[in-house]
């Protein structure tokens, strides 16, 4: 299969098209406007997910490719560059849109639909696939602000006193986080020259260690805190209780995501010996992210902050697989990092149907607050089997995703010989399982508490089908991923693979390059080379 | 010297932009956010070589390369440029995002120091949030939960028909 390299442009260029097309009616009288904004956000998000599942097949099967944007070649113009994890990504992300598409037209209110939920969504999807595509770290910083602009707007839609004040708080730290990505393109320019990724690869082995660190440490502190890693996660939990409960499911599906895709695709292109270097420092940020998030989840009072409490503890173990990503082992160099994409996958849909079904729980009865619910497994059977499925695939039971992504991870890390940050692993994974089933006991068993009506005015069981089908395909497909282990497995291989191949990545890119640029590629400095200097030296 | 000042500068407007984003006040928080992205960009305008008078124009004939070690970089410049217009965004958004709290609440520091009404050609100007979704629970709740909890869990009333 060949594919023009042009088309690398259209993961940007379709959502960005429909979104503004939808934009074009916004002073259309309100009830048409709606309808014909959901008819293009429908249209795009098809149109994206059926283009990302042809790149999932061309890559899959070995392919790479780049774009120069605008023929500029290599290093002065903006790259853009395909290969298995973005394919992965984008297929993941345009998935979730998908599936959450129908579970939103039946629930969003009429107010944040006539202002503009609709093509919001695609300018949050437009913002995802730039970052997951673009091969230039200030490119990367622009498709962050384009994919946050649009998180903010969504997050305060309907402006209620709980969604300003989390809103200031999510914005003002991501503009700090952002700030950081900013400095950290800036000090790369700076010092080596350059912002294409793949001249970067290039230079930075010959950098001072100084300059690796900053950069290095620059970019740790923007994604992680993108990504809710444990200091810096505070703004997760206080904001995405506040939204619509479908604006919630998106934001887990795509935003913590986007960090940890984006710490894949760096540490290991930029500077891999610094994720041995610098592995002690990133086992405690996974053990200490595990441990917070689900030690805070035991505190919460409704089902989204505990629920969100989950998303940070989740992302621990993404970490974990990539501070062993390119530490040698028996399975062989990057299947940390292979496991970390799959265990990514499994969390974007296994969260993503956990908080739809709280979704449909909220929205049905009117409150999130787990002392209000109980015993709804009588009213909404199918949401209760399902909602315990999710939990028990998040927990890491088989034959679910969870449990290939835990058990894998477990081997790697045990294998890498840090069984310390492997206990800590087993330990949170117990503790998530009684958080869970404290859910969903609370939420779904025992004694019915006093009925609510459902405020909304239109009801989600008017809606069944709408509500529960997103549900049921997100666990089916995550017990698909338990069930044909092997395939996931092989995909997520080649994923890695590609990933850690930083002389592939770089001549897919520039294919002119000199052989001591290839030459400086492949002599990687010795694991703890500046110690050693520094000791010798004095 | 030029160079140290301008570190310096970055380094004086980070300070002054982390003080003031941790004090307790909304215009402070805006202001704060304002000095950090300064010193950000400075920072950025400092990776060019800083050099006066020398515009970046490189003759037709006999450009050489070391020719380009006479003018301070453009591309950070630009870089700057658009850095600017995304902050600047970004800080205008806050700005109607504090406008709007001080106008819903007006229990800030200063209560009704930025607005008293909410515009009516806002589109949830007589948006009343509990008649579409459920209260996200603030703090009060999880106290309240929390009393209930250990204290006197309330009974169930009405099952469902």
């Amino acid at each position: 299969m060949t594919l023009h390299p042009t088309v690398l442009a259209l993961p940007v260029a379709i959502p960005l098209i429909f979104g503004a097309l939808g934009l074009l009616f916004q002073s259309v009288r309100p009830t048409r406007r709606v309808r014909i904004q959901q008819t293009f956000t429908g249209i795009g998000l098809g149109a994206n997910l059926v283009l990302a599942l042809i790149f999932l097949v061309f890559t899959l099967s070995g392919g790479r490719m780049a774009y120069q944007m605008g023929l500029w070649p290599a290093p002065f113009g903006i790259s853009v560059y395909l290969d298995a994890l973005t394919a992965i990504m984008l297929t993941m992300v345009g998935l979730l849109s998908v599936v959450i598409f129908p579970f939103a037209l039946a629930t969003m209110d009429v107010e944040r639909a006539r202002a503009g939920f609709f093509p919001l969504m695609l300018f949050l999807l437009m913002g995802a696939n730039g970052a997951f595509i673009t091969g230039d770290l200030f490119n990367l910083y622009v498709f962050y602000e384009v994919l946050l602009m649009s998180s903010f707007v969504m997050l305060t839609l309907g402006g209620t006193p709980s969604q300003i004040n989390g809103g200031i708080r999510y914005v003002v730290l991501n503009l700090m986080g952002s700030m950081m990505l900013l400095l950290a393109a800036g000090i790369t320019y700076g010092t080596l020259g350059t912002l294409n990724m793949a001249h970067i690869a290039v230079r930075m082995g010959q950098a001072p260690y100084l300059v690796q660190a900053v950069i290095a440490g620059l970019l740790l502190i923007a994604f992680g805190a993108k990504a809710a890693t444990f200091p810096l996660f505070f703004w997760l939990p206080s904001s995405y209780h506040t939204p619509h409960p479908v604006v919630t499911a998106i934001f887990s599906g795509v935003l913590t995501k986007i960090g940890m895709y984006s710490l894949f695709r760096t540490f290991p292109l930029f500077f891999p010996w610094l994720l041995n270097d610098w592995q002690p420092m990133l086992m405690t940020v996974a053990g200490l992210t595990m441990v917070i998030g689900v030690l805070g989840a035991f505190a919460q009072p409704t089902i989204r902050r505990l629920l969100s409490f989950h998303i940070i503890s989740q992302i621990g173990y993404m970490v974990m697989g990539l501070a062993v990503a390119m530490t040698p082992n028996e399975f062989g160099v990057g299947f940390g990092l292979a496991l970390a994409i799959l265990f990514l996958m499994h969390n974007q849909l296994v969260k993503t149907a956990l908080l739809l079904g709280g979704a449909a729980v909220e929205l049905e009865m009117g409150t999130g607050k787990l002392n209000e619910l109980g015993g709804l497994v009588k009213k909404m059977p199918v949401q209760a089997t399902l909602f315990l499925i999710a939990a028990f695939s998040l927990a890491g039971f088989p034959p679910t995703s969870g449990f290939i992504g835990k058990l894998g991870l477990l081997e790697v890390t045990f294998s890498a010989g840090q069984w310390v940050i492997a206990a800590v692993s087993v330990v949170v994974s117990l503790l998530t399982t009684m958080s869970m089933i404290r859910l969903w006991q609370y939420v779904f068993w025992g004694k019915p508490h006093r009925t609510q009506p459902n405020r909304s005015g239109r009801a989600p069981h008017n809606a069944m089908l709408m509500t529960t089908g997103p549900v049921a395909i997100l666990v089916a497909l995550s017990l698909l991923i338990g069930v044909a282990a092997q395939p996931a497995l092989d995909m997520v291989q080649v994923a890695a693979s590609q990933a850690i191949d930083r002389v592939g990545y770089v001549q897919v890119v520039n294919p002119e390059l000199t052989a001591t640029d290839l030459q400086s590629l492949q002599e990687l400095p010795a694991a703890n080379a500046w110690r050693t200097a520094e000791s010798a030296g004095g | 010297m030029t160079a140290f000042m301008l570190a310096l500068l970055v380094g004086v407007l980070f300070a002054c932009g982390a003080y003031m984003i941790m004090l307790r006040g909304q215009i402070k928080l805006v202001l704060g956010l304002g000095l950090i992205t300064h010193a950000v960009n400075l920072a950025l305008f400092g990776t060019g070589a800083l050099k006066r008078g020398a515009p970046p124009i490189v003759p037709e004939a006999g450009a050489t390369a070391a020719m380009a070690s006479q003018f301070a970089d453009p591309l950070p410049q630009a870089l700057i440029l658009t850095a600017i217009v995304i902050s600047f965004g970004v800080t205008a958004f806050i700005v109607v995002l504090i406008y709007r709290r001080d106008a819903l609440t007006g229990s800030d520091l200063a209560p009704g120091e930025l607005a008293t009404v909410i515009n009516t050609a806002d589109p949830f100007a007589g948006f009343d949030p509990r008649a579409t979704l459920p209260e996200a629970a603030d703090d009060y709740d999880i106290l309240q939960y929390e009393l209930d909890e250990v204290y006197n869990r309330p009974e169930a009333e009405v099952v469902y028909e």
